[in-house]
């Protein structure tokens, strides 16, 4: 679907695009591809039954009854002297028409009441609306039951009339909700604006896009008619005389087909009924996974790589053992390295497994953190520096996994820790406040449960003694107690923001990962955040690791930077330092990308193209395609971290940093664009 | 509350379109079923018993049209349900069914309700453990099993487990006749023989359906914040399964469970009309069969209140398991 919408998103008339989109998506689902067969033989087997049998009449009873498969009846015979085989080969075409013919008026009739309730708006969607819920609860299979014995012994038209009336409701709220949420999208927003008319704007513009979905529903419908036309079939209610598969049921059933030594004769019909359903039913279930590729099984191919991956994963946990896995004495360990780092991580590197291989998130990052230090981690979307964090915290879920370096917090080895000896650590001795508190708090659980939830995963508290911690957190982030009792859904977003915190200053750990924890608020929201955040960092002393796209935001809270690009550092040092003299092409394009909130007023820059596919980074520095200062060695030269300066305090990964290019000249480097 | 107040709303609402249908269908039909009911009561029953009858059925021919239906639609919500005019002609409607509602509801109901939480469970689990063995072979294998004909499933089953191997399970009746019904052992026992084979058709046909939706909605919330807040909190992997992403996905399925009851009823005429089981499904059957009036339009309405209390339950469930329907006012 995100390659079907993106395509109608940019597009005027989307319309070619996504057919051949979904045809090529269709193309590549087995599901899809064994429906389709089923489907296909069935027809050419409708429109040339002649070709497949030589009896001309299958309802004559021109044989001996009850005869067994042999070559001359494939299937036997009929308790009433036809053959099986024949009988199903001339069935095919009614049980076709049906499905298709019930299918697609029940289809028609969906979009027309869907797409009408959602453009129409106000009382004839709620009357619309209404009435597709109405029809969607009375029981459609007795109404038809009823409906078919009162209409006399059915005719096909009957029939087909009775399972459009029943199988529409369905569709049409799935068609009137899709219709809702493309209402307000650009293009059709765009179509209204240049003037066209709403009829117009719904069949040529609207329509289209719902493309999948209408197929999706007519499939559904088809199967439903198929099911439900061979059940009345089955049960007498079609006409005894019509060749189908649901009427030889009947007869067979009627004459006691399993009971007197002739199954194949209700089987057979049955089986058929099975494959053309079930052939629906997979061409059916194939869209859902086109339009959520979440869904997919994962392929053989990307299986492959995800062992590859996951077995690179279990070296790099192998090669760095826990020293003194979570030993009891971390006090005694802390106090005699308390110069050591708090977190160090080294060349860790994060992979994804995918179809075409595997992709590097993140290439072998180093950083420390020290107690109580603010490090700040800042790039663009997209430049792994969120799934860095993750890996940081032993979060990483497939398909990606860390594949070498280690993380040593307080001594011990994360990437080397198992789930059990990870839950150890985590919450009291880090935490991680994630970006969106309104989708990283569970929606149905009222906070103060999950503060307990967190609570009692790690300390043997009483009730008592869980709540009094609980309202203590919450007053320290500002927020009245009483709102332990409220759901996420109540709270304010910048509110919901500070819970996290609280809950994620339980235990007072002395890590907090902190993933751009105010870039869904506005920006006064987002100041108050940040100086509460630097007070109870100075108030409890634990140390914050917290990445932003917002390089101006870090500037005044954190101690050290860490600019990322590409998976990769490409410059750390002092806060200061790197704010006020950046070294590497990046750092100064995203400064420039930020208005500076004191200082003079200077125009903004944004940093032209985007970064780079992971899957394939540029050779060379993987900056270069987009390095305003790129010489020819920086295409083909990978450059390394380098010491910047007299103190050494700051590293930048640029070719024209490197000790033997003159320092001056790199310094006074300006980007001009 | 309000919510609650407005599914009451659409409750009623749809009840009374169900009726109406039920009044409006057999007078706008073709062949006129008062004839019929003429042809097939003369000599049998006297001329006022007929009256009786066909009033009882919102027939009276010399009241106008809104007078009828209003009489129609009190004595269906009041019970009065008239009496049968098809095979057990002058029987009670109300006694008929009573006959036949415990043995639906014990094999429909308890059947769809294991093979719902059954479904949800194993739905469950495969989604948590997305892209293992497991994950691989059932999404197809449930996908073919859901669209699966009732009838045909119960014809195999009776195929393999009666027919071939010498009536190793019964597959006719809800009980051995030749027992007295009671609470002995042997006649408990031949009931829960009985209804082997077609709950085993049932459950069959109707996981399928659970599992994919259930494995499905799992995925999704798998990828929420919420689930790794989860893990970030040190949870047990227990607890983030069931308390943080299956307490979520499950929401979205409540719904669909109230909605795909009238798929269960059709499953149910279906299946025990082939096992010949005394339901309400099998009732509609004959009652269709045998031009029942009555009996067919009080089934009707029966099934329509079936789904409609489900749907009930399902909505008080949602919002008793989620804040925020609660608070949509």
């Amino acid at each position: 679907m995100t390659v079907l919408q993106g395509a109608a998103a940019v597009t005027p008339k989307p319309r070619r695009s996504v057919g051949r989109g979904l045809w090529r998506a269709l193309r590549g689902n087995r599901k899809a591809m064994a429906g389709s067969v089923i489907l296909l033989i069935f027809l050419v087997i409708s429109a040339f039954p002649g070709l497949f049998t030589s009896v001309s009449d299958p309802n004559a009873l021109a044989f001996p009854p009850r005869l067994g498969p042999s070559s001359g009846h494939l299937l036997g015979t009929t308790g009433l002297g036809q053959d099986v085989y024949s009988q199903l080969i001339y069935g095919t075409r009614q049980s076709l028409i049906i499905a298709v013919v019930a299918g697609f008026f029940a289809t028609v009739l969906s979009v027309l009441i869907g797409v009408s309730a959602a453009y129409l708006g106000g009382v004839m969607d709620d009357l619309l609306s209404m009435l597709t819920n109405v029809a969607l609860v009375i029981p459609a299979f007795p109404l038809i039951v009823i409906l078919a014995k009162y209409a006399g012994h059915g005719s096909l038209t009957v029939l087909l009339v009775v399972l459009v009336v029943t199988g529409w409701a369905y569709g049409a709220n799935q068609m009137r909700a899709q219709a809702l949420s493309l209402r307000n999208r650009d293009f059709l927003e765009s179509a209204r604006v240049r003037g066209e008319r709403r009829s117009y704007i719904i069949v040529f513009e609207v329509l289209p896009t719902m493309t999948s979905l209408i197929v999706a529903n007519f499939l559904g419908a088809a199967l439903y008619s198929v099911l439900s036309a061979a059940g009345l079939q089955f049960l007498g209610l079609g006409d005894p005389n019509s060749s189908s598969w649901g009427t030889m049921l009947y007869w067979a059933q009627n004459q006691q087909a399993l009971q007197t030594g002739a199954p194949l004769w209700s089987i057979a019909p049955g089986l058929c009924v099975a494959l053309l359903g079930v052939a629906f039913a997979l061409m059916n279930y194939a869209f859902d996974e086109i339009g959520n590729p979440a869904l997919r099984p994962v392929k053989a191919k990307e299986r492959k790589v995800r062992a590859a991956v996951a077995a690179k994963a279990a070296t790099a946990a192998a090669a760095g053992p826990p020293e003194a896995v979570v030993s009891q004495d971390i006090a005694l360990q802390d106090a005699a390295d308390a110069d050591a780092p708090l977190l160090q991580v080294r060349g860790l590197t994060v992979e994804y497994a995918t179809a075409r291989g595997s992709s590097v998130a993140v290439a072998g990052v180093d950083l420390d953190v020290r107690r109580g230090e603010f490090l700040g981690v800042v790039g663009e979307s997209g430049c792994g520096k969120s799934t860095l964090l993750f890996a940081i915290a032993r979060l990483l879920s497939a398909p990606a996994s860390t594949t070498s370096g280690s993380v040593t917090f307080k001594g011990s080895n994360l990437v080397a820790m198992t789930e059990k000896q990870l839950n150890v650590l985590r919450w009291r001795d880090y935490s991680v406040v994630m970006q969106s508190a309104m989708n990283a708090l569970n929606p149905v659980r009222t906070i103060g449960a999950q503060f307990k939830d967190a609570i009692e995963a790690h300390a043997d508290y009483g009730s008592e003694k869980i709540r009094e911690r609980s309202v203590e957190v919450l007053q320290l982030v500002g927020i009245d107690p009483v709102h332990l009792k409220s759901y996420p859904h109540q709270l304010s977003g910048g509110m919901r923001q500070r819970a996290m915190i609280a809950m994620a200053l339980l235990f007072t750990p002395d890590l907090v990962i902190m993933d751009e924890p105010t870039s869904a608020l506005d920006v006064v929201a987002q100041r108050s955040l940040m100086v509460q955040i630097k007070e109870l960092q100075q108030l409890l002393g634990f140390a914050v690791i917290f990445v932003t796209h917002d390089m101006s935001l870090v500037s005044r809270f954190s101690d050290r930077l860490v600019v990322m690009y590409a998976g990769q550092v490409v410059e750390t040092g002092p806060t200061r330092t790197v704010f006020d003299t950046p070294s590497h092409p990046y750092s100064k394009g995203l400064l420039d990308a930020f208005p500076s909130i004191h200082g003079e007023r200077v125009e903004l820059k944004g940093i032209p193209g985007s970064p780079p596919d992971l899957g394939n980074p540029p050779s060379g520095c993987r900056f270069n395609p987009r390095c305003p200062v790129v010489q020819e060695r920086c295409r083909s030269q990978e450059p390394e971290l380098y010491q910047i300066g007299e103190l050494g305090q700051v590293k930048a990964r640029c070719l024209l940093l490197t000790p033997d290019n003159e320092p001056q000249e790199s310094r006074s480097l300006e980007v001009n664009s | 509350m309000p919510y609650l107040l407005r599914r009451l709303g659409f409750f009623l609402l749809t009840l009374w379109a169900a009726l109406t249908l039920n009044f409006f269908i057999p007078r706008f039909m073709p062949g006129d079923p008062v004839n019929a009911l003429r042809d097939r009561t003369r000599g049998k029953v006297s001329e006022a018993t007929l009256q009786q009858m066909l009033s009882s059925f919102g027939f009276k021919p010399n009241q106008n049209l809104g007078q009828q239906y209003l009489d129609y639609l009190g004595n269906m919500l009041s019970g009065h349900w008239g009496i049968s005019i098809g095979q057990a002609l002058g029987e009670p409607v109300t006694s008929i069914i009573g006959q036949a509602l415990p043995w639906t509801l014990g094999l429909v109901g308890i059947t769809t309700v294991l093979a719902f939480a059954l479904g949800t469970l194993i739905g469950v689990v495969a989604g948590w453990k997305r892209g293992g063995r497991l994950d691989a072979i059932l999404p197809p294998l449930f996908v073919v099993t859901s669209a699966l004909p009732y009838f045909w499933v119960a014809l195999l089953l009776i195929l393999m487990f009666s027919v071939w191997t010498g009536g190793l399970l019964p597959s006719d009746f809800n009980y051995d006749t030749s027992l007295v019904p009671g609470l002995s052992p042997g006649f408990i026992g031949s009931v829960l023989q009985h209804a082997v084979l077609p709950a085993a058709t049932l459950l069959i046909t109707s996981i399928g359906g659970w599992i994919l939706t259930m494995r499905n909605n799992m995925i999704t919330t798998l990828a929420e914040d919420y689930v790794r807040m989860g893990r970030a909190k040190g949870l047990p992997a227990r607890k983030v399964m069931y308390g943080y992403a299956a307490r979520n996905a499950f929401l979205p399925n409540l719904s669909g469970f109230a909605m795909s009851l009238g798929f269960v009823i059709s499953g149910a005429i279906l299946i025990e009309y082939v096992f010949n089981y005394p339901g309400l499904g099998y009732l509609l059957y004959s009652a269709v069969q045998n031009v029942d009036y009555p009996l067919m339009q009080t089934l009707f309405m029966l099934f329509t209140v079936a789904v409609l209390v489900a749907v009930l339950i399902c909505d008080l469930a949602t919002a008793w398991l989620d804040p925020r329907v609660r608070a949509k006012e």
